[in-house]
């Protein structure tokens, strides 16, 4: 095959099978390690999305198979029910005062007691939570307690042989109780269990409506009997040290209700909230009087009021939610409110009211079903509810953010009005009785309380003034409702951004457009990689500098740090003017320490600016800034105080506004044939006039400060409760300030790229035509370069927007919505860092915490595909020039 | 770039001059523009000089905190006496009432000075110490209260590095060995110390050693001897009464109580007899574990009389301080890390001891919560974490480059996939704390729980933060670095380079492999050094997947398999973070803080700096080697 060569080589015509191989092996090698990657990046997102999209899925409610536990169905059905927390149990109370305890699972009734023998109550009630209960009776007597059930361990070496064989976690009935084998090692036997105190007397006449509440200190009672008369009472068992024998004892007080209000009726209801302060009395046609009862002894009336605003419909069902502080109201249109106490932060409505507070319709749940509301049941853990209807179907709503989260209709065989609907321990099971029976449900609603409206809307929650953006994940009590409101948190990261990049925005741009146009090759080439390093610099210590060096220096000097902000621009403008003096060939010569110098004055200007701080303090702030900050005119003595004068505050805000507005002023004067004249003049000349017209804009600027500031306060506004007020050591002036140390070489870096690739071609025509350097970077370079330092600000916000180390250890945290410099706030990032090591993996929390970490994400991925879109604009037309 | 030369060509007016037209200098003056060119170049001077203070300010701070400075004797007007070092001083505005708790006779003098001082006065924080007796480690004086002449330093006042308790400042006064007194006064007790303390220390040494490692082996096997048995036990299907009953009748017999056995014996054998009984295979599992706690306890016993002997060696050796206030206290030469009476050092002393605390500081472990003793912990893990990050991210990213530019064909996809990698490196970096705790801790990890830990549970193995998870993280954190700087270097690669290979007959992976790679070589190792310094100075994501305040085990020790990338690790980031937000004395540990902070710092820089020389090197070394 091979012919002779010329060198005598043989040279194979083919490639080997080794280097094709190599070749095929590292293509499908490559190509799918690369593409992994990618799509590794990609899930990451999708993985964001995939934890935060069950917060806003609905819940689904459904019928649970067994059969229904069949009562009788010439009886009454009963008024309560509930279910313990494994569901293997419940029980029935009717109103003869029986109780019947069922099997949950198949509906078998495994025991029926009268729980107060013969006598009937005449009044009953329950608590929404933890199973207390009262009966008042015809005798005016009242018998409080529990009712609930309580487990046995069971040896199992003891345990009957026909329960040895259930599998670990299943349940039977064994006698009256319900017994389940658990994965410890016992059997679990759960049974009713009534605990009911003694009679108290607390009337002669017949117990009407009755409830209590369970303080710490024991019980309070509240009744009203058949003659119109409200008891309160605190209850304390005495124990006879001697008879071991134990006394009830009532204290407390009455009072007969007004004889004019709801035409003389007796109440329907009688609700006394959670920490006894308080009673509410309700007429079903809607009336409603609430007492005052924080004084047991003497209560009084606190006000009265309508609870359904349509006439004709009466109120058919009412109770608390958990907590006993929210009122449902359901009534026969099938409408459900809920209303709630509310303190009035206005000290002048709030002093109209008897005991400081007013009850106020909070929500209206959505969806009217028309048909009237006959029973209602709240969760002992959220604030869920469930409601029952007089056609027998069923709803669930959560209440704060007025969501329906579920509709039921009725189960097959299911007619009448649902007499008692309980939900159980856990919200995962619902069960209403009507006469047909009781009957069964499974809930699966995990994130009730999310919806896109209650994390971005304002909310309004139990005992807030008025709906508002609240984010608070968790609290001591039981009873709290964690808020998960994203916009305090959006609000914090967006003004941690704005403030520091109102610090570092224009110093890192001034720095790049010098350093591009004025610094000598060599010098920015040493620069330049120095502050790229400081983008490296470990943000944590930058948080550390600012929480435990920076914000105890602050406090401490907080006016001469203003007046150094002021006096450090100031200071090297004078530095220029005096600079101009200098004789040309001089002043061509020393260009290269225009930086030392500037430095040199800026220096000067901290000082001055530091020996101005106590002087500028006793000026403007009645010597004390601290105070004059915190000043509020609802405190006592602020009209004579120092601190009354909010002209301060002004001059602060406006010393910016008013430099610019006199430095546009002084050039419109100064522009045209005036121009010219300055132009016309020697050096030196030209230099004073230059002076004059500095020291000229100085005394406009000046002049409009305090002519402005003067006026603003005259008319009556002030500042503080605005962008300043008062003053917390870990506050948004050190954030801005440390976290432009930050952002400050990331703008820098990209901003002197861009103004560096502009073309050296149009900087030459440009000096060429014989425009100075300044008018050819203020004309030329500038705009061409535009774009990219639009880009720059943008990286640099988007880094601003995700920074955590900083915020999390200088801004204090606390998630509030105030645009004052001078306290905290929580942003997005530092939330996720300080809740999301504690939240439980699938908790509501755990998700809005993803949640918040996707709109980071997504925040930044679209802040910086901007500035690279304009990046990449620029560089073409760069590059076309 | 010219612009200075050509401010001197286009202001020199002599051309205009010559043509007798009047001179414009006036012109100049208002077209340089001055005024502006001042304020950018104050913008950069502010910017560069606010940089490097912020760096000096921790330079000098973190290396001042181990200088042994003077130890004060402060005595006060109103007869206080105060021993200790200064810590720092300021100005503040003294209250009224500060003045009147003054004496009578030296009120004046000292309204005086607060007067001279415009209502401002000084004071300075004077570190106490001894903690265990006077319930502070710091206490402020106000300079107008100290008697004239009351600053002095004592020869033989001694600072003592405890191990608990903090700082103790005091004078040595006499030192114990047993019941009798070996040494009396300051110097003879001092010369005792210095010739014992390092024996005493070798000994507390050995027990320490003894303590992590001996018991800590022991605890190894029965831990490891339990999960077999519970691992037998889910093999089987134990029924869970027998196995309740068991484990009460094991706790009872440690306690050894006979008749309480007995009891739970007979409880045991009732509920066999009725009929939970394990199966014959679990018995003898059960029987075997009992001869290993057996053996363990045995071991065990050994191990503790050998510490208890130990014990009682060292605390015979004691050394009895008096306080400033007179108060007697003796301190065991075995608590005493280092004392040093600072007042008496030459510079070689302090120099020595300078060293040593560093020396400490690098290469022990801590102590007191973390605000003293050493961060080698935290070293370790930070260096550990960075150098599986770099093993993780390098690899894939050089891939996706090579992919990127050399595989996929050019077009709008790629165009986007670029750019959306791009701005990865601008997510926030707790973004990706978010990601690696949910998908790696929870999802990833709590799967190889459920498959290879499951005795263990529900203590998580895998399935929490750890080594192996955070360094994941990171990982994902900077495979942009890579990939950019990977991708920027096989771009500069020229394209002659390319075409002359597959002109002599090489295939494309030939081409890759030995023309493309190492020409790019430079650009990728600044992007590895580049991502190692990112990820080394990272610390919120590490807070969400495995940095802890204190890690008892490092993630790699000599135990079998060595490496244990589920562990838990310490951090200089996070180290920083907790010492100085979370910690309870944040005034104390504030010097420790700035001490990591510079450590922090070198690393990061010495990367960065790392980078920058090797992208010299590598560019000078291929610089010739283009067509």
């Amino acid at each position: 095959m091979s012919e002779p060569t010329f060198t005598g080589w043989v040279r194979r015509r083919t490639t080997s099978v080794r280097v094709k191989v190599a070749d095929a092996v590292a293509k499908t090698l490559i190509t799918t390690a690369g593409i992994s990657t990618i799509l590794a990046v990609v899930g990451m997102c999708v993985f964001l999305v995939a934890v935060a999209v069950p917060l806003f899925l609905p819940g689904s409610v459904t019928p649970r198979s067994g059969a229904p536990a069949l009562l009788d169905p010439d009886g009454d059905p009963p008024i309560h029910i509930a279910l313990d927390e494994h569901e293997t149990i419940g029980f029935a109370v009717f109103a003869d005062g029986e109780a019947m305890v069922f099997d949950a699972a198949s509906g078998r009734e495994l025991e029926r007691r009268r729980l107060f023998g013969d006598d009937t109550p005449t009044a009953m009630s329950f608590a929404p939570t933890g199973g207390d209960a009262i009966f008042g009776f015809a005798d005016g007597t009242l018998r409080y307690g529990s009712l609930g059930f309580e487990p046995e361990f069971v040896e199992p070496s003891q345990i009957e042989p026909e329960y040895r064989s259930l599998t670990v976690g299943e349940s039977r009935s064994r006698g009256e109780g319900i017994v389940q084998r658990t994965p410890t090692g016992s059997f679990r036997t759960q049974r009713f269990v009534a605990k009911l105190s003694d009679p108290v007397r607390i009337s002669n006449a017949s117990i009407h409506a009755v409830d209590l509440s369970m303080l710490s200190s024991g019980p309070i009672l509240a009744a009203v009997d058949a003659e119109r008369v409200f008891h309160v009472k605190a209850v304390t068992i005495i124990r006879n040290l001697m008879t071991r024998k134990e006394t009830i004892r009532a204290t407390g007080g009455s009072m007969e209700l007004p004889a004019e209000i709801a035409g003389g009726r007796l109440p329907d209801h009688c609700l006394l909230e959670g920490r006894a302060d308080s009673a509410i009395l309700v007429w079903d046609s809607g009336r409603a009087l609430r007492l005052d009862t924080r004084d047991r002894v003497e209560p009084k009336v606190a006000e009265r009021f309508g609870l359904l605003d349509a006439d004709g419909a009466t109120i058919t069902s009412i109770g608390f939610m958990i907590g006993k502080t929210t009122l449902l109201v359901g009534d026969s249109d099938g409408r459900l409110q809920t209303w709630f106490r509310i303190r009035p932060s206005d000290e002048t409505d709030a002093a109209k009211l008897v005991d400081g507070s007013r009850l106020v319709l909070a929500h209206r749940l959505p969806g009217d079903s028309g048909v009237a509301v006959t029973s209602l049941a709240s969760s002992s853990r959220t604030r869920m509810i469930a409601a029952g209807f007089a056609d027998g179907s069923s709803r669930l709503y959560y209440v704060t953010n007025d969501r329906l989260l579920s509709e039921c209709p009725p189960q097959d065989g299911q007619r009448g009005a649902i007499s008692a609907i309980a939900l159980s321990p856990k919200d995962d099971g619902l069960l209403t009785a009507s006469r047909d029976g009781l009957f069964r449900w499974g809930i699966d609603v995990p994130h009730p309380q999310t919806t896109l409206g209650s994390i971005f809307g304002k909310v309004w929650y139990e005992g807030y003034e008025k709906p508002e953006h609240v984010w608070q994940s968790s609290s001591g009590t039981d009873e709290f409702e964690p808020k998960f409101g994203l916009v305090p948190l959006i609000f914090g990261s967006i003004k941690a951004t704005f403030y520091a990049m109102l610090f570092g925005t224009p110093l890192a741009i001034l720095a790049a457009i010098y350093t591009s146009e004025y610094l000598h090759p060599k010098t920015r080439a040493r620069i330049k990689p120095a502050i790229e390093i400081m983008a490296s610099l470990p943000s944590v210590v930058l948080g550390f500098l600012a929480a435990l060096v920076f914000a105890p220096l602050v406090e401490r000097a907080v006016p001469a740090i203003l007046s150094a902000f002021i006096a450090v621009p100031f200071a090297v403008l004078v530095g220029a003017h005096l600079w101009q003096f200098v004789p040309t060939a001089r002043a061509t010569r020393l260009a290269a320490w225009r930086v030392p110098l500037a430095m040199l004055f800026a220096i000067a200007g901290v000082a001055a600016g530091f020996a101005a701080g106590p002087w500028l303090e006793r000026l403007l702030f009645g010597g004390d800034i601290m105070g004059w900050l915190a000043w509020k005119p609802t405190s006592a003595g602020a009209q004579d105080s120092p601190f009354e004068s909010p002209v301060g505050g002004w001059v602060l805000l406006l010393l910016p506004v008013a430099s610019i507005a006199a430095w546009w002023i002084v050039s419109l004067a100064m522009g045209g044939h005036r121009r010219d004249a300055i132009a016309r003049l020697g050096r030196g000349a030209a230099a004073t006039a230059q002076a004059a017209k500095f020291l000229g804009g100085t005394g406009i600027c000046l002049g409009i400060t305090f002519g402005v500031a003067w006026a603003l306060s005259a008319m009556g506004f002030d500042p503080r409760g605005g962008v300043v007020d008062t003053y917390v050591q870990r506050n948004a002036l050190i954030v801005g300030f440390l976290m432009g140390f930050a952002v400050i070489p990331i703008i820098y870096t990209i901003a002197e790229d861009a103004l560096s690739s502009v073309p050296e071609h149009l900087r030459s025509a440009s000096l060429g035509l014989g425009a100075t350097p300044w008018q050819t970077a203020l004309r030329i370079v500038v705009p061409t370069a535009m774009s990219g330092i639009f880009s720059a600000v943008m990286v640099g916000l988007g880094r601003a927007v995700g920074e955590t180390m900083i915020v999390l250890m200088a801004a204090g945290n606390t998630p509030i919505m105030q645009w004052n410099v001078f306290n905290g706030f929580r942003t997005l990032s530092a939330n996720i860092a300080v809740e999301l090591p504690e939240a439980v993996q699938h908790s509501t929390e755990y998700r809005m915490l993803f949640l918040a970490g996707l709109s980071l994400f997504v925040l930044t991925f679209l802040v910086n595909t901007m500035a690279e879109a304009v990046r990449q604009r620029f560089r073409k037309r760069a590059v076309a020039l | 770039m010219s612009a200075t030369e050509s401010t001197k060509g286009s202001a020199t007016p002599a051309p205009l001059e010559r043509r007798g037209r009047p001179s414009h200098e006036g012109g100049t003056v208002l077209a340089a523009g001055e005024p502006i060119v001042w304020l950018l170049a104050g913008g950069l001077g502010l910017a560069v000089v606010m940089i490097s203070g912020l760096l000096a300010l921790i330079l000098v701070n973190g290396a001042a905190t181990f200088w042994p400075g003077p130890i004060d004797e402060v005595r006060l007007v109103d007869g206080t006496v105060h021993l200790g070092e200064r810590s720092r001083t300021d100005r503040f505005r003294p209250g009224e009432d500060a003045l009147a708790a003054l004496p009578e006779a030296s009120r004046a003098a000292a309204a005086a000075a607060v007067e001279a001082g415009d209502g401002y006065a000084s004071r300075r924080l004077i570190r106490t110490a001894n903690f265990d007796l006077t319930g502070s480690h710091f206490t402020w004086v106000d300079d107008f209260s100290i008697e004239p002449d009351g600053v002095t330093q004592p020869e033989w006042a001694v600072a003592v590095e405890r191990l608990e308790w903090g700082r103790f400042y005091g004078f040595p006064e006499r030192a114990e060995l047993g019941d009798e007194t070996v040494a009396e006064g300051p110097e003879a007790s001092w010369r005792w110390y210095e010739a014992e303390h390092s024996k005493v220390r070798r000994l507390w040494r050995e027990r320490r050693s003894l303590e992590t490692h001996e018991i800590g082996a022991v605890n190894r096997v029965l831990e490891q001897a339990r999960l077999r048995l519970r691992e037998q036990e889910f093999r089987d299907g134990v029924p869970p009464e027998w196995v309740a009953a068991w484990s009460d009748l094991q706790r009872t017999k440690q306690g050894g109580d006979e008749a309480a056995i007995a009891e739970m014996q007979a409880k045991l054998d009732a509920i066999e007899a009725a009929g939970f009984t394990p199966p014959e295979s679990f018995r003898e599992a059960v029987r075997r574990y009992e001869a290993e706690e057996r053996e363990s306890n045995r071991e065990f016993a050994a191990v503790r009389e050998r510490i208890a002997a130990l014990n009682e060696e060292m605390g015979r050796y004691r050394i009895l301080f008096r306080t400033i206030d007179g108060t007697e206290k003796a301190i065991p030469l075995a608590e005493i890390v280092r004392a040093t009476p600072q007042n008496r050092l030459g510079l070689g002393g302090k120099v020595s001891t300078y060293l040593s605390r560093w020396a400490e500081f690098l290469l022990d472990d801590p102590r007191e919560s973390n605000s003293e003793g050493g961060v080698f912990p935290a070293i370790f893990g930070t260096v550990a974490m960075t150098l599986i990050m770099t093993l993780m991210v390098v690899p894939f990213g050089v891939l996706a480059a090579l992919y990127l530019r050399e595989y996929a064909k050019a077009g709008p996809l790629i165009t986007a996939v670029r750019i959306a990698v791009n701005n990865l490196a601008g997510v926030p970096s707790i973004v990706f704390g978010v990601f690696g705790l949910g998908f790696f801790c929870y999802v990833l990890g709590g799967s190889i729980d459920a498959v290879f830990f499951s005795a263990k549970l529900p203590n998580p193995t895998y399935g929490k933060g750890g080594l192996v998870w955070a360094s994941l993280t990171l990982a994902l954190l900077t495979l942009p670095v890579v990939i950019v700087a990977t991708e920027e270097a096989l771009a500069a690669v020229p394209r002659s380079m390319r075409e002359g290979s597959y002109a002599c007959g090489a295939s494309k992976w030939q081409t890759i492999r030995r023309i493309v790679l190492p020409r790019a070589l430079p650009g990728i190792m600044t992007g590895a050094i580049l991502a190692m310094a990112r990820g080394a100075g990272e610390v919120a994501p590490l807070m969400l997947v495995g940095a802890v305040k204190l890690a008892p085990e490092l993630p790699v020790d000599g135990v079998f398999p060595f490496v244990h990338p589920d562990r838990s690790f310490m951090h200089l980031g996070f180290h920083i973070y907790d010492l100085g937000f979370q910690s309870q004395n944040s005034e104390a540990a504030k010097p420790m803080v700035f001490t990591t902070t510079l450590l922090l710092i070198a690393l990061v820089a010495l990367l960065n700096l790392m980078a920058i020389w090797l992208r010299a090197r590598l560019r000078r070394r291929f610089a010739g080697s283009q067509f």
